[in-house]
């Protein structure tokens, strides 16, 4: 965690920057912090984009289209997370939170208003990176061969819940289900092992690159989230252990 | 449900609940009220019934006076020698006539006597019949009493058990208050408006020791929120400075003077992230996460993440009921401790569901071992320099997973600590 990467970033920005460069949409009142969390994710090579306050988020969001947003909890107005409601209306853009105050509150309250990882204030530009990398490798997630047998592109079926790894698209009798990339990979990590019990340490690996020290809230509550999507009993809980998705 | 069933039963047969003692105390009650009105019903039967007697032995005998005067001779007098002894005397004392009962357990007998010149006449009247009425009499105010007893004593049971029952209510609401569950109420809330469904109060004791558990639990969750709502503006208020502060240093071109700013931003902000944590332990805002992991590769994850040495000892394959981050914060910062304090080789031994972190320096202050690590003392000079909150914070989070942390010097030398699980 208090890993400050120093030293020649040229490699980094090499990277990121190779593509068209990802545009962030920075939401923060506080001023020093949203000019120096600029400053530091454009030397990573992201265009940054930056609002003072909620409204002006849900503007600039409009504006300016990011493929990945960062989002304070508290702000002035529109506090961050009525913004992240506001937002998951209408997009499915990777949101991640920021909370100084890091108690379960908060937390729980983001993530449940739809956010997809949040990290606790003071972060390292080093860790803002890892996680924004993570979501957007999320946001574009081309899944690996299906496993239970299933060969790619084939639609697996379970009752009326349809999903098509390949097309990345999920319906719920008939009708399509939109998902928020976080709640489409995990849908992908639970149908590629249907029946089979995932604890939440390889939940937080395979769906959120996290390492050991992942918070096992973010999947209790993406997986609730998910329920709310595609109905309640599809994904059981397993006391003790983890979550399976039903065959 | 065995559990519960065998529960249940003993608490049933506790000899000491409430219950059987609200019962034993009516069973005294109403034995003491059924003797005493028995005793006297008895009594005073028995003194009618004297009355009665002597009232027919005297009439029989002025009967028979007024015959002896008429003819001169006795009808059913009985002859002198058969008269008792005491009889006897108390006519020879006394001028009057005397009645006197014999008291003869099957068949008592009523006398009436008087000294007629030189002879006593004595006339007798049977009291067999009187004396069966009143044992039938006795019988039944015995029957009657063991009636009103059987039916009683089940009553008062019953009737303590409902109060035994509010009361377990009230006891068990503390527990649960005692264990961290704030929202117990003995009560059931309020819903909008409507008046509280009280523990089936009725404005008795028991009514009022619920409302003052009540009150109790909610002016501590209010104290409580209040508190967590402290420390949490508290945590917003230090850390979004600090985090432009984080972000601003890491811009810093590089030179000395920046690693220099750095260090010490780090140090300030291990610091404030150290006292919030411990403001939170504090403030009884944490909470477990609990779930079964396996020991070794939990402590294996933490020893590598610290990037310390020491030497790792494992027994078996031992698991454990825990929050796995708390335990690697807990072993963390013994590990931190061991190596800023004490001397190297540091060992950790799990076994079981015990992990010892063991150092070779001098030992833990005498302090540390009274009275438990305290933020911001490190004992003596020579245990070298830190905040002292490192081991407070262990503490806390060890209590936070229900575990033990004991701090001991053993006589080998060195420092240990040992967290069981």
């Amino acid at each position: 965690m208090t890993l400050v990467i120093r030293g020649d970033m040229s490699d980094l920005v090499a990277e990121d920057a190779a593509a068209a460069p990802v545009r962030v949409l920075l939401v923060e009142d506080d001023e020093v912090i949203r000019t120096t969390v600029a400053m530091a994710l454009e030397r990573y090579g992201y265009r940054v984009a930056v609002a003072g306050d909620g409204l002006a988020g849900l503007e600039r969001f409009q504006e300016v289209r990011p493929d990945v947003m960062l989002l304070d909890v508290m702000l002035p107005g529109l506090d961050g997370i009525g913004l992240c409601r506001r937002i998951r209306e209408s997009s499915m853009t990777p949101i991640l939170m920021m909370s100084a105050r890091g108690d379960a509150l908060d937390v729980v309250a983001g993530l449940e208003a739809g956010a997809d990882d949040y990290v606790v204030k003071p972060a390292d530009t080093s860790v803002l990176v890892a996680r924004i990398r993570a979501l957007l490798r999320r946001a574009s997630f081309v899944p690996e061969p299906a496993g239970a047998g299933e060969p790619l592109g084939d639609l697996l079926v379970f009752g009326d819940l349809v999903i098509d790894p390949g097309g990345l698209e999920v319906s719920l009798a008939g009708r399509p289900v939109a998902l928020a990339p976080t709640e489409l990979r995990l849908l992908l990590v639970f149908a590629a092992r249907p029946g089979i019990v995932l604890d939440r340490q390889t939940l937080l690996t395979d769906v959120w690159d996290y390492g050991w020290d992942g918070d096992s809230r973010v999947v209790d509550l993406c997986v609730q989230r998910l329920r709310r999507k595609i109905g309640p009993d599809r994904i059981e809980t397993v006391r003790g252990f983890g979550y399976k998705l039903r065959r | 449900m065995r559990d519960t069933a065998a529960r249940a039963v003993r608490h049933l047969l506790n000899w000491r609940s409430l219950r059987w003692k609200i019962a034993a105390l009516v069973t005294v009650a109403s034995c003491a009220v059924a003797l005493a009105v028995g005793l006297l019903v008895h009594r005073s039967t028995y003194e009618r019934s004297m009355n009665v007697g002597g009232g027919r032995a005297m009439t029989a005998l002025y009967a028979e006076l007024q015959n002896y005067r008429r003819t001169g001779s006795t009808f059913a007098a009985e002859p002198p020698e058969t008269i008792p002894l005491p009889l006897r005397q108390q006519i020879d004392t006394a001028g009057d006539p005397v009645v006197w009962y014999d008291g003869h357990p099957d068949k008592p007998w009523m006398w009436a006597a008087v000294r007629l010149g030189d002879s006593p006449v004595a006339v007798r009247v049977d009291m067999g019949t009187d004396l069966r009425s009143r044992q039938a009499l006795d019988r039944h105010i015995v029957i009657a009493a063991l009636g009103t007893l059987a039916a009683v004593v089940p009553l008062a049971a019953l009737a303590a058990e409902l109060l035994n029952r509010r009361l377990r209510r009230v006891a068990r609401t503390a527990r649960r208050i005692a264990a961290g569950d704030l929202d117990a109420r003995t009560t059931r809330r309020a819903t909008a408006g409507g008046p509280a469904a009280r523990a089936g109060g009725r404005g008795d004791e028991i009514a009022e020791i619920s409302a003052t558990v009540d009150s109790m639990a909610d002016s501590l969750q209010a104290r409580l929120l209040s508190e967590q709502r402290f420390t949490a503006d508290v945590a917003h208020e230090l850390r979004t400075p600090l985090m432009g502060l984080v972000t601003a240093t890491e811009l810093l071109p590089e030179s000395a003077a920046a690693v220099l700013v750095r260090d010490r931003v780090q140090v300030v902000r291990s610091l404030v992230e150290d006292l919030l944590e411990i403001s939170r332990l504090d403030a009884g805002a944490e909470r477990a996460d609990l779930r079964r992991v396996p020991l070794a590769s939990v402590i294996e994850g933490t020893l590598a993440r610290t990037g310390l040495t020491a030497c790792l000892t494992v027994t078996g394959a031992p698991t454990a009921e825990t929050d796995p981050r708390r335990l690697d914060r807990i072993v963390t910062n013994l590990l931190v401790n061991a190596h800023r304090h004490g001397r190297p080789p540091v060992e950790i031994t799990v076994t079981g569901r015990e992990i010892t972190v063991h150092d070779h320096g001098p030992g833990f202050p005498p302090s540390l071992l009274a009275h438990g690590p305290q933020r911001f003392r490190t004992g003596t000079p020579e245990r070298g320099q830190g905040h002292g909150l490192g081991l407070t914070i262990a503490q806390g989070q060890s209590r936070v997973i229900g575990a033990t942390l004991v701090f001991a010097n053993p006589p080998a030398g060195g420092a240990t600590a040992t967290l069981r699980l």
